[in-house]
This record gives C-alpha cells, sequence and structure tokens, in this order.
C-alpha cells in the first residue's frame, strides 16, 4: 500500500517535473533563440565612413584635400537619408610644430569634402604633414583619419627631381618563362593538394597567400583546409602545417625566426579583422585585432611585421619586439611608407595611369621615379629595395587582357623588365602574388588544375 | 526517481528540442518572419552618394544566395546557410541581388527608371552577375575598367561588386555580397586589373 502510494507520488511529481522542466527550459530557450535570431538590438547609432586618396608624393601646382564622407543614421529612413558632415583639415610644413586648421568645404551637393591647402605650406621643400577630423552635425558620430590623427598624420612629399619612365604601350602576349617552377600542388583535398574554399562551384576562391624565407623554403597558406604547405628547398611534397584560421581569404608574412602572420579579411560588426600569429609548427602564439576595418596586404618589416590599412591609407605595425601591437598602438605609429631594413621607407602612389614611387629616409625623398604609362595600371603588387635597384611588380590591364609587368629600376631609370601572365584562376588575397627573396621574384598563380609558384632570377644582386 | 531528477532531465531534453527548433528557425526563417513583397517606391533621381548610404546599411548582414532582404542589425541573422541554395530563406542578397537594389532597378528589363525597394523587401531582381558584366537589361551598360568611378561595378561571370574607394596601391576597395562566410562588406580587392572581371554602369544617375 505504501509502495502503491509512493509510486503513485513519485509518478506525480515526475509528471509535474516533466510538465514544468519542459515549460521552463522551453520558456528560456525560446527567449534567448529569439534574442538571438532577430540579433542584438539594432544599431541606432548614427556613423560616419570617410575615404581619403592620401597626397602622399605631389608635384608643383595646388593642393587639394579631398574626404568623401557618409554619415548614416539607422533611426532615419534609407531612401538616402544620411546626416549631414562637417569638418577640418589640420595642416603644418614639414613634420613637427603646430597644425594649421583648414575648414572643409562640401563640393557642391555631393558628401565631397575639401580644402586647398596654403601655397605656403604645400611648397615646403619639406613636404608637409596633415590629418583631418570629420563629424556629423550633430555632433552624434565622428572620424579622423587617418585614425592615429595628430599622432600619426599622413605625410606628403614632394617627389623632387624624379627618375621619368613612359612605358609607353604594352605588347600582350609576350611573357617570360620562369628560372623554375618551385612549387605545383593540384586542386583538392590530399596531403599534397591545395583546397578551393567552395570547391569548383562559383567563382574559385583558394590557396590564400605565400611566402618565401631566406632559404627558399615556400609556405603556402592553404586557408580551405587550416593549414600551411610548406616546401622546403628541392623537396617533391610539402610539409603539413595545421593553423587554427577562420578559413576564408587572408594574407601572410614570414618573420626571420619562421613565425607565421596570417591576416584574416572576415569580421563582425565593431571588429577588425585578425592577426593571427604561429610558430613553425602551427602553435598559436595569439592574435590582435588590426586598428581598421580593411587591408590590402601584411609584410614583413625590420621591426616586425606591417599591414596596409584602409580607410587610413598607412602601414601600422601589428607587432614589434616580439610582442604583438593592439589597434590603439597601430594606430598611433602609422606611417605613408612601408619600413625597409636599410632605414628606408618605400611609398607607393599609383593615380590614373601613373605610379609614383619614392625611397625616403630621415632628410626626405632621396630617390623617387614616375612612371607613366599609355595602357591601363591597375594594381602594385610589389614595391621593394634589392640593394641600389628597386623591383616594381605592377598589373597592366585593358577590358580583356591583363599581365604584371615587372621593373627593376635604378638611377638611370629601367636596368630589367618583363611580362608575366596573371594566371589568376581562383581569388587569392588582393596583393599575395609575388615575394622577393634574396635576388629571385617569386610568382603565385593558379590554373584549373592548381596553384603553382614559380621563380625568376633577376639581373641584380 | 526523484521529481527534482525527473524535472533536470525533462528541462535537459526540452532544453535540446527548444535549442534544436530555434537552430532551424534560426537558418530558414528569416525571410518568412522578416520579409515583404511590396511595390517599390519610384524614385525620381537618386546620386552615387545616396546609393552608399543604401549599401552602406547592408553591411555586417548575411549573404543569401538569390536572396535579397536585410535588416540593418550588423548581424548575420541566418550563419551557415549552404552557399548555393536559394531556398534556404535566409537574410541577405547574393552579390546581384545586392547590385539590383543598390543601384534602385526594376524588375522589367525594359525599364531604366529608379525604384526604392527597403531593406526587407524581399527581390532579388533579373541580372546575374554575367548578365550584368554584358550590360543587360534598360539600365545597365558595360563600360571600360579604367573609366569606372565610385558606385560603378565590376562583374565576372559568378561575381559582381561595386566601387566604394580606390586606394594608394591601386587597389579598389569593393562593397559586394561574397559568400556565405563573409556575408556583405566592403574589402580591398584587385578586381579591376583581372581580365576576367568587365566594368557595368548603372545609368542615369549623378
Amino acid at each position: 500500500m505504501d509502495g502503491r502510494r509512493n509510486r503513485f507520488a513519485l509518478g506525480r511529481s515526475a509528471a509535474a517535473g516533466l510538465l514544468a522542466g519542459t515549460l521552463v527550459g522551453s520558456t528560456i530557450l525560446v527567449i534567448v533563440g529569439s534574442a538571438i535570431a532577430q540579433g542584438t538590438a539594432d544599431s541606432t547609432d548614427p556613423y560616419i565612413e570617410a575615404t581619403h586618396l592620401p597626397r602622399l608624393l605631389t608635384t608643383a601646382g595646388a593642393v587639394d584635400l579631398e574626404y568623401d564622407a557618409y554619415c548614416i543614421d539607422p533611426a532615419l529612413d534609407e531612401a538616402e537619408s544620411s546626416c549631414d558632415v562637417t569638418g577640418s583639415a589640420f595642416v603644418r610644413p614639414g613634420t613637427s610644430g603646430h597644425f594649421r586648421e583648414l575648414p572643409l568645404v562640401r563640393d557642391g551637393g555631393t558628401s565631397r569634402l575639401v580644402a586647398r591647402v596654403p601655397t605656403s605650406i604645400a611648397s615646403s621643400r619639406e613636404g608637409f604633414t596633415y590629418y583631418a577630423e570629420i563629424e556629423a552635425e550633430s555632433q552624434s558620430a565622428a572620424v579622423t583619419l587617418p585614425a592615429g590623427g595628430a599622432s600619426a598624420p599622413h605625410r606628403s612629399l614632394p617627389l623632387g627631381r624624379t627618375i621619368q619612365i613612359d612605358l609607353g604601350t604594352h605588347r600582350f602576349g609576350e611573357s617570360t618563362r620562369a628560372d623554375e617552377r618551385v612549387v605545383a600542388a593540384a586542386w583538392g583535398d590530399g596531403p599534397n593538394e591545395a583546397g578551393l574554399e567552395q570547391g569548383r562551384n562559383g567563382a574559385p576562391i583558394g590557396a590564400s597567400a605565400f611566402d618565401v624565407d631566406a632559404s627558399g623554403t615556400v609556405v603556402l597558406l592553404d586557408q580551405a583546409h587550416g593549414r600551411l604547405l610548406r616546401w622546403s628547398h628541392d623537396a617533391r611534397s610539402p610539409t603539413l602545417v595545421p593553423v587554427e584560421v577562420d578559413g576564408t581569404l587572408a594574407d601572410m608574412t614570414l618573420a626571420r625566426d619562421g613565425t607565421v602572420y596570417v591576416l584574416e579579411s572576415a569580421s563582425r560588426a565593431g571588429r577588425t579583422p585578425l592577426v593571427r600569429r604561429f610558430d613553425s609548427d602551427g602553435r598559436s602564439l595569439g592574435s590582435t585585432e588590426t586598428a581598421e576595418a580593411r587591408w590590402s596586404q601584411i609584410r614583413h618589416a625590420p621591426g616586425g611585421p606591417v599591414v596596409l590599412q584602409q580607410p587610413s591609407q598607412q602601414w601600422m605595425p601589428v607587432a614589434a619586439a616580439g610582442s604583438l601591437v593592439g589597434p590603439e598602438d597601430q594606430r598611433r605609429r602609422g606611417r605613408s611608407g612601408r619600413p625597409h631594413g636599410d632605414g628606408t621607407e618605400v611609398i607607393v602612389f599609383r593615380h590614373d595611369n601613373e605610379i609614383r614611387i619614392a625611397l625616403v629616409g630621415t632628410a626626405g625623398v632621396h630617390r623617387s621615379w614616375r612612371i607613366t604609362s599609355e595602357t591601363a595600371l591597375a594594381e602594385v603588387q610589389l614595391a621593394e629595395p634589392l640593394g641600389n635597384h628597386l623591383v616594381l611588380v605592377a598589373r597592366v590591364y585593358t577590358d580583356d587582357r591583363d599581365q604584371f609587368l615587372v621593373l627593376v629600376l635604378d638611377r638611370s631609370g629601367v636596368k630589367q623588365s618583363f611580362a608575366l601572365e596573371s594566371a589568376e584562376w581562383a581569388e587569392t588575397a588582393p596583393l599575395a602574388r609575388f615575394r622577393l627573396a634574396g635576388s629571385s621574384l617569386f610568382q603565385f598563380g593558379s590554373t584549373s588544375a592548381g596553384v603553382f609558384v614559380d621563380r625568376f632570377d633577376l639581373e641584380v644582386k | 526517481m526523484s521529481g527534482t531528477r525527473v524535472f533536470l532531465i525533462s528541462f535537459a531534453i526540452a532544453s535540446c528540442l527548444a535549442a534544436a527548433g530555434t537552430a532551424s528557425a534560426y537558418h530558414t526563417r528569416f525571410i518568412a518572419n522578416n520579409c515583404n513583397y511590396a511595390a517599390p517606391t519610384p524614385t525620381p533621381y537618386i546620386t552615387r552618394d545616396g546609393s552608399i548610404a543604401v549599401a552602406l546599411r547592408a553591411r555586417h548582414e548575411g549573404y543569401q544566395w538569390g536572396g535579397g532582404c536585410w535588416n540593418d542589425n550588423n548581424v548575420d541573422d541566418s550563419p551557415g546557410d549552404p552557399q548555393e541554395n536559394a531556398g534556404t530563406g535566409g537574410e541577405g542578397a547574393d552579390c546581384s541581388g545586392f547590385t539590383f537594389k543598390v543601384w534602385r532597378e526594376s524588375e522589367t528589363e525594359s525599364n531604366a527608371g529608379f525604384y526604392q525597394w527597403g531593406m526587407f523587401r524581399h527581390v532579388h531582381g533579373p541580372y546575374t552577375a554575367a548578365r550584368f558584366k554584358a550590360g543587360e537589361g534598360a539600365p545597365n551598360i558595360s563600360v571600360s575598367k579604367s573609366a569606372l568611378i565610385k558606385m560603378d561595378a565590376l562583374a565576372k561571370s559568378g561575381h559582381i561588386g561595386m566601387i566604394y574607394a580606390t586606394n594608394t596601391d591601386g587597389t579598389d576597395q569593393i562593397i559586394e555580397a561574397k559568400g556565405e562566410a563573409y556575408g556583405t562588406n566592403i574589402w580591398t580587392r584587385t578586381y579591376r586589373g583581372d581580365s576576367n572581371y568587365g566594368g557595368v554602369r548603372r545609368t542615369g544617375w549623378s
């Protein structure tokens, strides 16, 4: 009897527990699930997006600073609704002293804000430095460009006595054969193969980036498989090094000690892309976020890797003295040029069919080239000193053809030049196609069959 | 078995079931729960700057193959959708649907007028990336890539993105719906020089 009563009581208890547990659990999960499904609360704060093409290397004449600024107020209707912006540029001759404030004036009814640099400043032999502050008229949002403001302004230098190079009209079809194909890997999932993010469907994306160390070892980032493929010199097959990456397009660079830096591209709202650091065995050595939302490349520099970031359009260090650098410090240390081992910086500025390049030291520009072309010029893939030379790789294009043009520049102009097929069946990180190691240029390309790295020995030491 | 234990077990089972149900909704119900099929509003005139204001609101939202509806909460509300399945009902546009909406085009290909669709209007439009590249449809023309300016597009078979800004190194900042793993955002790309890509312009705006 007692047993039956107990079983009955237990049964009632279990039924009550089942009912209560189901109700409470479902309620909590529905509430949590709904919150997730709806995302977080809608962002209602106005924000400003601004772009600016820095006037890095100038010739004689007036200099206008132009900013395109878009103020978005999510609280307003989306039909072209935007909040008005205002702002100032702050300019000074050289690199020290007080900045002079110049109001930014709206260019007609567009989003463009403009300030003309006074001739006395624009014509300074040391060039000038500047930044801009742009804010919503309601003062509810503001941006500074470059992000470091007065601590790391843009530096505009006069091109000075420059070496003029006219490329004329490019003749497509003639390309140079590699001295050696040092790496070849088919598309696939095998140990010696490289992966495509979405398979062969749609627009192929695969094998994001590569780098070459001083010994000639080639390391390929196979982001689709979360691994590095490392080919030692003369090795027939690669060593596989698993790395924890997010699997999207990424750039990479190798430090001299074998440390690998991978710069990813996807990021959530309010966050910026991650730079992940790995030792040569693929063990994680931490990560840092970039200062800015966008980037075009990560490269090795004497103090550690630097990233060319946008919208500031500055090289910012992401690691220094063995430690990762946080976003705030990156912003404060932004520079217009990429640092190199001999104490110089290389500044590159491509605009329309012209590329301006300058080697800059503490005293300013000590050598510069001004390259013009009848054929359209696209991106500059590589610009690095090599002894007394500078190696430049830029893309020339028409509407249906393109090639990479390799120029070895010196005091007299072009010492060596040749063209390479672009060979980009699959998409990579934007400026991940070339690396310079010793006096050899390495090209990373792809076809529908797979990826390859070719070596071209340059005629300079 | 005590009532407390039964309660806890029941709670755990219910939690799993509810979570599974929520996850399922999370991946497949965005369009059904949020989007509409209202007629677009004819707009007499738009600017490139105005189209940027529309495009920027889609940043950090999701990607949906064949889709065209998003909110502005800076979250992909349907992450992990299969990449090439138009029926998953997730948030976001694909590359050509995004361009169609930002360029405010008509579903009628012979109509070059401007139409405000709104974020929550689920519409893809009649153009694939390849059709945009070919300049098909009354509003669209092919343009030499070297002449492209802000909010013109670079298109190839399988992808299209719009030019947001140009960089010092000659690359472009492209605003695009890139893929499920990326969502919609601005990235630096080298599409302009790539011979697979052609230049496309939406006509009739300033």
